[in-house]
């Protein structure tokens, strides 16, 4: 059986752990023996978007320290998945990993969810690090569909939540604006469905003042349909 | 003009546009037409990719060798009996149009669009002087009346719609003026016309330079620049040193990228090569032609990181993807350049200690690099300029001050574990100062339960 490492990402960890305990049911499901390297921290990313690359570096050593280079790492996050395939290697001075978008992997590995999600109406949110950094944008699709939701388009599928890591809190006006705008495109769906834990953070807590969509992490849908 | 944006002047005009519902809703419109209309245009291409490729080579190459292409560029231009002045910033410019205007006698002076004439303030200058100055470009003439900055680098007046417009057309006219467009356009094309016949000099930009020819390129849809161009006694052009291309080839290609990124046309309306100034035996022209060349900063940029910045073609178009701008509009950027492609250069033309707060804002979603026409990307250079700030000391102390403490808590399981639960203990406290509190207006914290690692 083929093993991956599963890197929970430190806002999965700390923030989302049942999404994570989805992402690794999903592997587990689709066949793969999963690892979890216990000295894995996170990937430096809120650093070196904020321009402070010396922490970026500190922190992002414990990713290199903690994950090996002799199976594929999945991660429930396509920012974070960014970070480590396009930028920890040159920042740290170290050889790549194989690094995998958990639904781009599910999806390269022919997963076929099972069908938690007949006559269910979602929306789908492209995070902009999966949509423009990974091009990944059918295949969290595919399998949503695969599960038997029903996808509402939202308008402008190209604009940013607002979220943006420092973004959120120097310009917190523009960043709830953004977020609105996301969720109210979704008012129509039973939840909004994203799989990177930032926009989560940022959309779900928007959407607990105002009343909007419930907010849901697509390995959550995947392996639990809504709960 | 200044083009520096204190810290916080940002947020602050941000917050202002925000709050306008009629200037949210003309934003959200006009920019989502110009997006559809991009798609589409880039969608009837065969090899858009290819072609975004071939663009981004020859801004490339140009701007790597630029001396000897603006050299080459004023050896063809003198030829045809133009000619060339080298201005290092802002006040030289000014001072040499205005010496080439007072030259002229001018007293009445027609621009066509330019934002390097808004870089350099030149209209207060030319006021300053004594000389009327008027805008010809439909969008830049309703700011002129409104006393406005342009808020897009293309669509100057995108901020305001028909009814702003016919509002201010009525005050102008003493009545009643519709919204209907023939109408607020037969308002302009009335008034212009006079400015046209007895205007001394004309004054534009470029959107491009040929060297091989020594011409000028020109890109409208309203006819105004032929006219500013034609009519008056003494064109100047304010060129902004990097706005050259080697040959005519070249400029093609930039041509058919331009259009197709700005406005979604594949061509726009008027493109206009002028070559020197009236030969004998013609029938029109300006008798003098006068070429601005300005650098204003533009050379910091060269042989560094940020180099290629300088093969922007000013097309607009990552304002137009922005979901930032979007929301802000354009005069939160400052007065002159904004969106993406503003946020990246001003801070390089002005130095970052003056307009600190533009390397973030944005999201860094990215939309912009993936719309440039020329490959820019914008958004790396956006990160790096961040990087700029931390390392040059401009960001604020308590800001390094917190990633640093973060950084050495997290560079071990031991001390993520510590520091997380501690953190967690602490949540609500966050709420209380920083930027916890600032996330928690409007925003829920997310619950923080047993971690991943403990549980599984």
């Amino acid at each position: 059986m083929a093993t991956v490492q599963l890197f929970a990402t430190c806002l999965g960890d700390l923030a989302f752990p049942d999404a994570v305990a989805d992402a690794e049911a999903l592997l587990r499901e689709a066949g793969f023996e999963v690892e979890f390297p216990g000295a894995q921290v996170c990937c430096g990313q809120p650093a070196f978007n904020a321009g402070h690359r010396a922490a970026a570096r500190r922190v992002g050593r414990t990713f290199a320290r903690a994950f090996s280079r002799t199976a594929p790492v999945v991660m429930p996050s396509g920012s974070c998945t960014a970070m480590v395939a396009h930028r920890l290697p040159e920042l740290l001075g170290v050889e790549p990993w194989e690094v995998y978008e958990l639904s781009a992997f599910l999806a390269a590995a022919g997963f076929e969810p099972r069908r938690l999600n007949e006559g269910r109406t979602v929306a789908y949110h492209d995070s902009c690090h999966m949509l423009r950094d990974l091009r990944i944008s059918d295949e969290p699709r595919r399998l949503l569909e695969v599960s038997g939701a029903t996808i509402a388009p939202l308008p402008r599928q190209d604009l940013c939540c607002g979220f943006g890591g420092t973004f959120s809190v120097r310009q917190p006006e523009l960043s709830l604006a953004m977020a609105d705008d996301k969720l109210a495109g979704a008012a129509g769906a039973e939840a909004l469905v994203t799989a990177d834990p930032g926009c989560i953070t940022h959309l779900r807590g928007r959407s607990e003042r105002t009343g909007g969509p419930r907010v849901v992490h697509l390995a959550t849908v995947l392996a639990r349909g809504l709960g | 003009m200044s083009l520096a944006q204190p810290p916080g002047r940002f947020r602050e005009t941000a917050q202002r546009a925000l709050a306008d519902d009629h200037v949210e809703r003309a934003l959200d419109d006009a920019t989502a037409r110009l997006y559809g209309n991009r798609l589409e245009a880039w969608a009837g291409l065969e090899d858009a990719q290819a072609l975004r490729e071939r663009g981004r080579e020859i801004r490339v190459r140009t701007v790597a060798a630029l001396d000897s292409h603006l050299e080459a560029f004023q050896r063809a231009l003198e030829a045809r009996g133009g000619r060339v002045h080298r201005c290092a910033d802002a006040a030289a410019a000014r001072a040499k149009i205005t010496e080439i205007c007072t030259a002229a006698g001018a007293k009445l002076v027609a621009k066509s669009k330019s934002m390097a004439t808004e870089e350099i303030g030149l209209n207060e200058a030319l006021h300053g002087a004594g000389m009327e100055v008027v805008e010809t470009d439909l969008g830049e003439w309703i700011l002129q009346l409104s006393g406005e900055h342009p808020v897009h680098i293309v669509a100057p007046a995108i901020e305001k719609t028909a009814a702003d417009v016919a509002e201010l057309f009525s005050k102008l006219e003493g009545r009643e003026v519709s919204t209907e467009l023939s109408e607020l356009t037969g308002v302009a094309r009335r008034r212009m016309r006079k400015v046209f016949e007895t205007a001394d000099v004309g004054i534009t930009g470029a959107n491009f330079a040929v060297a091989e020819t020594g011409s000028i390129c020109l890109v409208e849809n309203e006819g105004n620049a032929r006219l500013v161009t034609s009519l008056p006694r003494v064109h100047v052009v304010l060129l902004g040193m990097e706005r050259v291309v080697p040959t005519l080839a070249d400029l093609s290609v930039l041509l058919r990228l331009l259009a197709r990124s700005a406005t979604g046309q594949k061509l726009s309306s008027y493109t206009t090569l002028i070559t020197g100034p009236r030969r004998p035996g013609e029938q029109d022209g300006p008798e003098e032609l006068h070429v601005i060349v300005l650098d204003n900063g533009r050379s910091n940029l060269r042989g560094t990181r940020y180099e290629e910045m300088l093969s922007c073609i000013r097309c607009g178009a990552c304002l137009n993807v922005c979901p930032v701008y979007r929301k802000t509009g354009g005069s939160a950027y400052g007065p002159v350049y904004s969106g993406p492609m503003g946020a990246v250069l001003v801070p390089l033309l002005v130095g970052l200690e003056q307009a600190p707060a533009l390397p973030h804002a944005s999201s860094l979603c990215g939309a912009c690099t993936d719309a440039c026409p020329v490959k820019i990307p914008l958004h790396e250079l956006l990160l790096d300029l961040r990087s700029d700030l931390v390392e040059g000391g401009i960001a604020s102390r308590g800001e390094r001050l917190g990633f640093t403490l973060w950084s050495y808590a997290w560079s071990s399981p031991l001390g993520y574990r510590l520091s997380t639960a501690l953190a967690r203990l602490g949540l609500p406290l966050a709420a209380l100062g920083g930027p916890g509190r600032v996330w928690a207006k409007g925003r829920a914290f997310p619950r923080l339960s047993r971690r991943y690692r403990d549980r599984r």
